[in-house]
């Protein structure tokens, strides 16, 4: 076997290993792909469907509302849809202080007695009629909550109603008065964007987010297995007798880690794709993002640069620690460390972005999948993040390979 | 039955391994001084000393897995003197806690390490089923080790340091915690090592299991070797009428503690210093006083 063959062989013997050991361990299988592929279409397509069949449960609540006034107002009782609601009317109390003082109500909304008592005053103010008003109820109930929703949509419909009235009272046209300004054509039409760039455009603001704190999180806890664990399980000291460099045992750990980690990146991005294309197939308001082949390929590029930067550090900082608690405190907050400029690179402008910002760490990777699910592809940027991006891998890699030969790596906490 | 180990590399009793002036510190602590030791091939060597008196340190520097302060460690493989990682290749250990992984089977562990000296997985498998025969393992072979009892992870490992056919074994407490048979079990398989002309270094903490094994004793006290030879020669140079009188003999003086061993980070040190609590209970408090007083 020639020395590259035999290198390659165990490099290969390791990862190998490494991954038949991950997915025998189901709590992490379940963590690292599981849960992202199931995340997004929970997200947006069964939470809404779940919101629909609520309100929808909601608008069958049998209700009692109450209307205190001081004669029965039956122009908006009429609004007051009856359908599913018990509606009575009754005269205001005396004593109260303002209208949204409970007074004598309180016990009875407290308790449920009604779901909502709507109290309505009339008054003069300019020569104009005018209505005072408050509603009572248990913010924390939610029949209560449906039964404000419904009253405040029948006082909206009264109130454009009695404005009309108004307006036509002085010879005024409701429309043109209310709505001087207006869009001429179809909305839509207007915008020279296709669906598919508008959606790009849309998931720019949050698809690079994912993929950073995805990376760094999913790779987290392997990386911490992998050495940490292989420490404190006293694994490490029969694997270090073998002949086996310490650079190849790094290289086959990343390998694995990077496999996994970027395993739970593209189930994420695919079951995002997938809601989206779900979302898209059923409404015309949103499109698949188009991209051309080469932004595919930069994509691809930049995040592999980026996993390749991140595991090798976390690999790093984690085969230091004696013990996976030890690991686990030492690599949280370095998600933190990366989620925080992963937000801040969300609000830079992309338009007239300087050449700098495609230095920093982190904000390098984030801007470039930006730029590039826009559709957009700077010679000037790509050089920027890419080189950047190549040499804080190296450094992370040559950091990882330093730690990976410290002497104290045979020595566990038992 | 084809031989348990390997004796490729030279003549038996031709120089294996040489330590030269060997010291090894952590920090402040010296944990081995000044070790001189040649092992030959076909040696059966037992290292007897007490805990923290250094013989896992002088395993690991023999290994490679530590680079001595001082002095140097020599392996004299097939072609004169090489690099101790050469010596790797020729070498099955089992280290005191087994290192197996518990989610893997025993033959996917074993086939872990062949692959790492690069052997065929036909090859590899072969000789496990002869060590497995060996030592009545066979039917255990595709069991995670997770649910293994000691004796049971002891013998994999024992298999697995053999499975690539070393010309040395390296085995730190083998017997520990095992039953009476499975002890005799790998007594017997590092005889039948020895039969075949290999090379066992055999660290132990008992005096009577290292006189049954191994023609030579080094016995390591506070990281010194104070004494190496043949039981007899161990006798004759205390001038005791057992091994047992000569070992407490040789080994009379207090063993050491560590109490500061230095292996913090510096901020985890001052760290731990402030939260240290630097006067314990007095001695007259009971432990219902003490509970009290926090």
């Amino acid at each position: 076997m020639s020395k590259l063959k035999g290198r390659m062989f165990r490099v290969r013997a390791v990862a190998t290993k490494e991954l038949i050991d991950f997915v025998r361990d189901w709590r992490t299988l379940i963590a690292v792909i599981l849960i992202p592929l199931i995340i997004f279409p929970l997200l947006f397509i069964a939470l809404p469907l779940l919101l629909e069949s609520q309100a929808e449960e909601r608008s069958e609540f049998e209700l009692r509302i109450v209307v205190q006034s001081e004669s029965e107002v039956t122009d908006f009782m009429a609004f007051l849809d009856g359908d599913n609601a018990n509606i009575t009317w009754e005269e205001l109390p005396a004593g109260i202080a303002n209208l949204s003082d409970p007074g004598p109500d309180y016990s009875r909304v407290r308790e449920h007695g009604v779901n909502a008592i709507l109290r309505l005053e009339g008054g003069v103010e300019d020569n104009s009629t005018i209505w005072n008003y408050s509603i009572l109820r248990d913010s924390t109930d939610e029949m209560a909550n449906e039964a404000t929703k419904r009253i405040v949509t029948a006082l909206d419909t009264w109130e454009e109603l009695l404005i009309e009235a108004t307006l036509e009272e002085n010879d005024l046209n409701p429309n043109t008065t209310l709505n001087p300004i207006r869009w001429g054509g179809d909305i839509d039409a207007s915008d020279v964007a296709t669906k598919g760039e508008q959606a790009g455009f849309a998931l720019s603001l949050f698809i690079p987010l994912i993929v950073a704190t995805w990376t760094a999180t999913s790779a987290m806890q392997p990386s911490i297995d992998m050495t940490a664990g292989e420490r404190e399980r006293g694994t490490m000291e029969a694997l270090l007798c073998a002949p086996i460099s310490r650079f190849e045992l790094l290289l086959g750990k990343w390998i694995a880690v990077a496999l996994i980690s970027a395993t739970g990146v593209l189930a994420q991005v695919c079951a995002l794709f997938f809601a989206i294309g779900f979302i898209a197939s059923s409404s015309d308001m949103f499109g698949v993002p188009e991209l051309s082949l080469s932004a595919i390929l930069l994509m691809l590029m930049s995040i592999l640069l980026f996993a390749i930067m991140v595991v090798a550090f976390q690999l790093a900082l984690a085969v230091r620690s004696r013990s996976t608690k030890e690991a686990g405190s030492t690599l949280g907050p370095m998600i933190i460390a990366i989620i925080f400029p992963a937000m801040f690179a969300q609000f830079i402008n992309l338009e007239g972005v300087e050449g700098y910002w495609f230095l920093i760490p982190v904000v390098n990777v984030l801007l470039a999948l930006r730029e590039i699910l826009t559709n957009t592809i700077i010679l000037e940027h790509i050089i920027l993040w890419a080189g950047s991006s190549l040499i804080y891998a190296l450094l992370a890699a040559y950091y990882a390979s330093r730690q990976f030969n410290r002497e104290d790596l045979v020595d566990s906490i038992n | 039955m084809k031989p348990l180990i390997q004796n490729a590399a030279g003549d038996s009793l031709s120089a294996l391994l040489t330590l030269n002036g060997v010291s090894k510190h952590f920090g402040h602590i010296e944990a081995l001084s000044r070790v001189d030791l040649t092992l030959n091939r076909g040696d059966v060597v037992g290292l007897v000393g007490g805990n923290g008196a250094g013989k896992t340190t002088l395993l690991r520097l023999m290994c490679g897995l530590y680079q001595p302060t001082d002095g140097n460690v020599v392996y004299h493989g097939e072609n004169g003197d090489q690099p101790l990682v050469e010596m790797r290749n020729h070498l099955g250990v089992v280290p005191e806690g087994t290192g197996l992984y518990h989610r893997l089977t025993a033959w996917e562990n074993i086939r872990y390490h062949t692959r790492l000296h690069g052997i065929e997985d036909e090859v590899a498998w072969e000789k496990t089923l002869q060590l497995a025969d060996a030592l009545s393992f066979t039917g255990e072979l595709g069991r995670p080790t997770r649910g293994f009892s000691r004796g049971m992870r002891q013998k994999a490992a024992i298999i697995r340091a053999l499975a690539h056919s070393p010309d040395i074994l390296l085995l730190d407490e083998p017997t520990g915690g095992l039953d009476v048979t499975s002890a005799r079990e790998v007594r017997s398989l590092v005889g039948q090592v020895r039969d075949s002309g290999g090379t066992v270094i055999y660290s132990t903490h008992h005096l009577a299991e290292a006189q049954q094994v191994c023609d030579r004793i080094i016995i390591i006290h506070n990281g010194e070797v104070r004494a190496d030879g043949s039981p007899d020669e161990l006798m004759e140079q205390t001038k005791e009428e057992n091994l047992e009188d000569a070992y407490v003999s040789l080994t009379a003086d207090a063993a050491r503690i560590y109490d500061d061993v230095d292996t913090e980070g510096k901020i985890a040190k001052i760290w731990r210093k402030l939260l240290t609590p630097r006067r314990l209970p007095s001695n007259t408090s009971t432990p219902e006083e003490v509970n009290e007083d926090e």
